[in-house]
């Protein structure tokens, strides 16, 4: 457990020592809570009777937690394989599960620490909604940061390249982005794009963090989802770092 | 492959090692044996099965076939127990380019500060802590790859191509940190295309071609057995008729490249040679060169001949006991 936590503590350094991932994590979510909170009007109907700046709320930690997941963790992840480090792990005392699970750790912490970043921007900017159900939201964004971290992992662990990485992470990003919440409200969508969005992952966090903050419905169906997002996602990525090279 | 009483004990022992890729055989029936304290070299060019091999000895690979334990275990099975005992340098790998030298040192070993400040001083890489691992030179590279293998003191340790793409001054830097390894007593296993590097620091070594051992022993036999040809090349003195050299003991050919001839033939052939040519002129030639056989040109007698492809004289998987 000492040796995991030192693992998890220098990733973490490692992190931050890069400052274009960081760039991506911290800056492009917050750039997006200021457009989006002033894109509509205040009395627009497409928002279930909410602010269209209180909607979206859930939608920027939903962007953190999408950025993190589908392209920060894979890209990090691969680019170790590519460059040969996984094989320096390898060969030490550490055993196969040991970097993905340190990067649960850090990557847990950066999204946390990323959604205060967000918030408190939002706060200044337009002001916060209060939550309904505070522990409601916590248990929705913790669950949905740890199944996005899990998938991050997978594809992390399954692509060849950080190069193959970042091209599927963004292929993946941006619709996830686009009809998870971040973008046009589910009212204000035709049928089938609303069909369609309600099958993105994403949607899934967005509705489990939105719900109890707004008071809109209850999440379980949401959170069923994310459950079970995150134990096809561990599988995965147990299965695929505890495998002998063949 | 009982261990002989009162001969060193094997601590690595191979039998009848097969690996696949689809229709690929990388390593066909390979056998052989290390003993306790020995540097043995695996051999062989590009794509000869050499890594695939000591990667199923690390249980990086899972074999095909065969048997094969490290210190009396199996690597398929007791992986992680061996990773205890066994240090490894791998082929291509890297750490993080931001990574710093010392928190290497600390992040691989048991995190004690202590001790990682004594490894770094040992193999000269104190003043190297604070830099990032991008910002290091091939040579100090591989020098804490080398530091980072042997990080849990090790009883067997394995290096994979150590000193490809170094500059001369670097080779000579990890040749000699080899050296200090191999005289701690730790037994080590040198893969290498290099045969200026088996020669230097190997006690016994196997070449691979193929996916096979085509033959095993000190280099000294390797050279014995496969390369006995000498050659003396030179400028001759203008009056010089090299006709005569042809009737030498010991001369195989006599061969004119430009201004200058080559002599070849077995050992015995340098003396009389260089009598002829000095004649009355008693400074001779001033570029005579003389080449001793060695273990490249065993190595290139090996992988030639069309009788050592592994399917006639390899031998297949026998035991190398008797070379030990």
């Amino acid at each position: 457990m000492r040796s995991l936590l030192r693992l998890a503590a220098t990733e973490l350094k490692l992190f931050v020592r890069e400052p274009m991932v960081l760039t991506f994590v911290f800056a492009f979510p917050v750039l997006t809570v200021l457009i989006l909170g002033g894109v509509f009007d205040d009395d627009d109907p497409n928002f279930e009777g909410a602010l269209p700046s209180d909607y979206y709320v859930a939608a920027y930690i939903g962007v953190v937690i999408a950025a993190i997941g589908l392209v920060m963790l894979p890209v990090h992840l691969a680019s170790y394989r590519e460059r040969g480090v996984l094989r320096r792990f390898d060969v030490s005392h550490y055993p196969r599960w040991a970097l993905p699970a340190a990067w649960i750790l850090v990557a847990m912490a950066i999204t946390l620490v990323a959604i205060v970043v967000l918030l408190v921007t939002g706060h200044l900017v337009y002001g916060l909604p209060e939550p309904d159900n505070l522990l409601g939201v916590a248990v929705g964004t913790l669950l949905g940061a740890f199944a996005f971290i899990s998938i991050g992992i997978a594809l992390g662990m399954a692509l060849p390249s950080a190069r193959s990485a970042q091209g599927l992470g963004m292929l993946l990003f941006f619709p996830f982005f686009l009809l998870g919440g971040a973008g046009p409200p589910p009212d204000a969508m035709g049928d089938p794009m609303s069909t369609i969005a309600n099958a993105v992952p994403l949607t899934h966090v967005v509705r489990s963090i939105q719900e109890p903050w707004l008071d809109l419905g209850s999440p379980t169906g949401h959170l069923a989802v994310l459950a079970a997002l995150a134990v096809i996602a561990t599988t995965g990525w147990v299965t695929l770092s505890t495998r002998t090279t063949d | 492959m009982e261990n002989v009483p009162g001969a060193r004990r094997h601590v690595i022992e191979v039998e009848g090692l097969t690996k696949r890729y689809g229709a690929h055989l990388a390593v066909d029936d390979v056998g052989f044996t290390v003993a306790e304290g020995e540097t043995f070299g695996v051999l062989g060019v590009n794509g000869a099965g050499k890594t695939t091999t000591v990667e199923c000895l690390q249980g990086l690979r899972r074999p095909d076939g065969g048997r094969m334990r490290v210190l009396g275990l199996d690597p398929r099975t007791a992986g992680s127990q061996l990773r205890a005992l066994v240090g490894s340098q791998l082929q291509d790998s890297a750490l993080p380019d931001r990574l710093r030298v010392d928190e290497a040192v600390l992040l691989f070993g048991d995190g004690d500060r202590r001790s990682a400040d004594q490894l770094l001083d040992t193999w000269n890489l104190a003043e190297l802590g604070r830099s990032s691992f991008a910002s290091l030179s091939g040579g100090q590279r591989q020098r804490l790859f080398i530091a980072l293998a042997l990080l849990n003191e090790p009883r067997v340790v394995f290096f994979d191509e150590l000193t490809q793409g170094l500059d001369p001054l670097a080779r000579g830097e990890v040749w000699a940190a080899i050296r200090e390894v191999r005289d701690r007593g730790t037994t080590v296993v040198l893969v290498t295309h290099f045969m200026d590097e088996a020669e230097a620091l190997c006690d016994r070594v196997a070449v691979m071609r193929g996916g096979r051992i085509v033959d095993a022993g000190t280099p000294a036999q390797l050279i014995a057995r496969h390369a006995r040809l000498t050659s003396v090349t030179f400028t001759p003195p203008v009056s010089f008729d090299p006709a005569t050299l042809a009737t030498l003991p010991g001369v195989d050919t006599v061969e004119r490249h430009g201004e200058r001839i080559r002599v070849v033939g077995t050992n015995q052939l340098i003396a009389p040679v260089c009598a002829a040519v000095l004649g009355d002129d008693q400074l001779g030639p001033p570029d005579l060169r003389v080449h001793h056989p060695d273990l490249e040109d065993a190595l290139i007698a090996l992988i030639s001949d069309p009788g050592t492809d592994g399917s006639t004289a390899a031998a297949p998987g026998r035991s190398l006991e008797g070379v030990s």
